[in-house]
């Protein structure tokens, strides 16, 4: 992300001198190019982020008299609604909501950091192992076969859940036929972290992995030669040469995952458990709360305070990071 | 991350060859290893075995040999009834693919053009363009915002605007793409098109558009599989079974198939549990759903490997 000031490119067409009127003309071009890419994220990406104030309001939707300057029902209602200070944040706090609210925010910040370290190990064995095979048309073979299961969607992978684990599902068949009682998987909240961590596994750890592969790929081959001839065997040709190689891409991935750390995998923890009631103790994350409170009848603050916590303190989040990382390893830091 | 040193290295993914055997891993090791990846890579297909293997099992076998390996008796019956009658599975599978190919065209132009410039020394704006895209990787304004600004101000609900819009655009690509073009369009092919008088748009089309191929075909396929697989947009903006995507209506069958059987014994009389759609059936469904995303890999993978990393290792 900070190739600008240093891309050799700059030798060429030096970078201050005069305008004339072929680079107005090339700047009106490259501003209509922008453009269309520059109109979706003001639509999509900035216009709601006024909205975040919802989150200090109590929200009434109200028609704008005829004289307003904006005749929309959305924008009238953000500005003249009454401002409530905490109010929607203490409801998140209350002693009978409470203990629900910190389950959420523990269940998310956990299952984040579990699919951080689980995947990061699994994508990263598997990309040494890729490129240590011998044969490398197997190597890619494999490569394939791991990468399917991310063109499968979170609702087929719930169909496969629930082919495999439902009360007459492949398991308990498999069970019941050497006697042993069935596993009641949407009652129990046992299985679902080893569930949720499975699917992601299953899921991610081919995509994964190509960031990892192609990594390695363009570590210099004399350095583990010169490393080979010194001795060191292929333990220490990964701590030594080819994980400090991997680090700035690790650093950089943790670092954006570290921004999503209220976020969630919203299909993938709405669609597999599918609103079984039983488990949801350990499958409902803030953004499942998050929706399941919009879509209910509460006031719209409610939710709107939730969505705040995420959206800020997973910036917050963000700038820390950076900001410990630009301390110590400059180099490696986002921005 | 370090912008130098990787791209020339990556393009010889042969030569390493040359000095495999010094630091080829031991024959014993290799073999270990082949048998792992193997056991790993029958894993990873058995779910998917058993979704397909089970929806051509004919539903008598289903039922009295419960799943199976290989069935006993073939019968592609579901498949026929799924298509039948204009049921609600072809009305989604159309919303579906119209979505997914004008959501695909629409993103890979936009992520093509935005990034274009953002490559260029010579634009002006280079810096807050960068910034205002990148910035809405870090910040949102958060679900419910989102939420009441596309239902109440852009007001795509109910159309099928809603199931691509959401998704038309990245600014993760873009600067995914605004790296590969710096690796990949050297600077004086651009140079010499302009002396020769072409306009900037006529360089993005004819000159580094072609050159960045196998970067577009990458941006292409995940978008595709994005809005092949968006769960997300469906919920939250439509409400008419008319424009309801693939991925919405099975999900909608499988858990209110799941909740009356849960609920089976508290509802005896007010539901047949027989007249519920078959399990052959629905894992036609769950086939039918990956299926066309599946064939358009092997169709992309010749470009997509190379595009995701030279355009993610030097960014």
């Amino acid at each position: 992300m900070s190739a600008e000031a240093t891309s050799p490119s700059t030798v060429i067409s030096p970078k201050k001198s005069r305008w004339n009127r072929d680079k107005i003309y090339s700047n009106l071009s490259y501003l209509t190019m922008v453009l269309p890419g520059a109109i979706w994220l003001f639509l999509f990406a900035y216009l709601p982020m006024p909205g975040i104030i919802m989150a200090f309001k109590t929200y009434k939707l109200a028609r704008p008299p005829a004289d307003y300057w904006i005749q929309n029902k959305f924008i009238y209602s953000l500005i003249n609604s009454p401002w409530v200070g905490l109010d929607n944040f203490k409801y998140l706090i209350l002693p009978s909501n409470l203990s629900t609210t910190l389950m959420y925010i523990r269940n998310t910040v956990l299952y984040n950091l579990l699919f951080m370290v689980v995947g990061l190990i699994f994508s990263v064995a598997l990309a040494v192992i890729i490129y240590e095979l011998t044969n490398q048309f197997l190597a890619k073979l494999y490569h394939s076969i791991f990468f399917l299961p991310f063109f499968v969607s979170w609702i087929v992978v719930a169909y496969v859940v629930y082919a495999l684990a439902n009360s007459t599902g492949i398991i308990n068949s498999s069970l019941a036929s050497i006697g042993i009682a069935p596993l009641e998987v949407y009652k129990e909240k046992a299985y679902w972290p080893f569930i949720f961590l499975l699917a992601n596994l299953w899921k991610y750890t081919g995509n994964g992995s190509i960031i990892y592969l192609a990594t390695i790929t363009g570590v210099d081959r004399e350095l583990y030669e010169a490393a080979a001839m010194d001795g060191a065997g292929k333990w220490k040709q990964f701590t030594h040469i080819t994980f400090p190689h991997l680090v700035p891409v690790i650093v950089l991935l943790q670092i954006l995952a570290v921004g999503r750390i209220f976020g969630s995998d919203f299909d993938m923890f709405y669609t597999l458990p599918g609103g079984a009631a039983l488990v949801k103790d350990v499958t409902y994350t803030l953004d499942v709360f998050v929706y399941n409170m919009l879509r209910s009848n509460l006031p719209l603050g409610y939710p709107a305070a939730a969505s705040f916590v995420q959206s800020v303190i997973g910036f917050i989040l963000i700038l820390v990071t950076n900001y410990i990382v630009r301390k110590t390893r400059p180099e490696l830091a986002l921005f | 991350m370090d912008a130098k040193a990787a791209p020339q290295k990556l393009a010889r993914p042969t030569s390493h060859k040359r000095n495999r055997d010094m630091l080829a891993i031991s024959p014993t090791t290799d073999v270990l290893l082949n048998i792992l990846m193997i056991a790993c890579c029958l894993l990873t297909l058995f779910p998917l075995y058993v979704v397909i293997i089970s929806s051509i099992t004919s539903e008598s076998a289903l039922t009295a040999n419960g799943y199976r390996l290989w069935p006993e008796e073939f019968s592609t019956l579901a498949y026929t009834f799924l298509f039948a009658q204009g049921s609600i599975v072809v009305t989604a599978y159309k919303n579906t693919i119209l979505s997914t190919l004008a959501g695909t065209a629409i993103s890979v132009l936009m992520v093509a053009f935005y990034a274009y410039p953002l490559s260029r020394d010579n634009f002006k704006f280079r810096g807050f363009f960068t910034f205002y895209a990148f910035f809405t990787m870090l910040f949102g304004g958060g679900l419910v915002a989102y939420y009441m600004v596309t239902r109440q101000i852009l007001q795509i609900q109910n159309t099928l605007w809603a199931l691509f819009l959401p998704s038309a655009f990245s600014p993760f690509w873009v600067i995914v793409m605004r790296t590969f073009y710096k690796a990949n369009v050297p600077n004086e092919i651009i140079e010499s098109a302009r002396i020769d008088g072409a306009g900037e748009w006529r360089v993005l089309f004819e000159i580094v558009m072609p050159l960045a191929i196998p970067g577009l075909a990458t941006v292409a396929l995940f978008s595709a599989i994005g809005i092949w697989n968006n769960f997300f947009n469906c919920l939250l903006l439509v409400d008419e079974a008319k424009y309801y995507s693939l991925q919405f209506t099975i999900y909608t069958t499988l858990n209110n198939i799941r909740f009356l059987l849960e609920n089976a014994d508290k509802m005896q009389g007010v539901v047949n549990v027989g007249d519920l759609p078959s399990q052959t059936f629905r894992m036609a469904m769950a086939v039918v759903t990956v299926g066309p995303i599946i064939f358009a890999y092997p169709f992309f993978q010749r470009y997509f490997i190379r595009g995701l990393t030279i355009g993610a290792i030097k960014g």
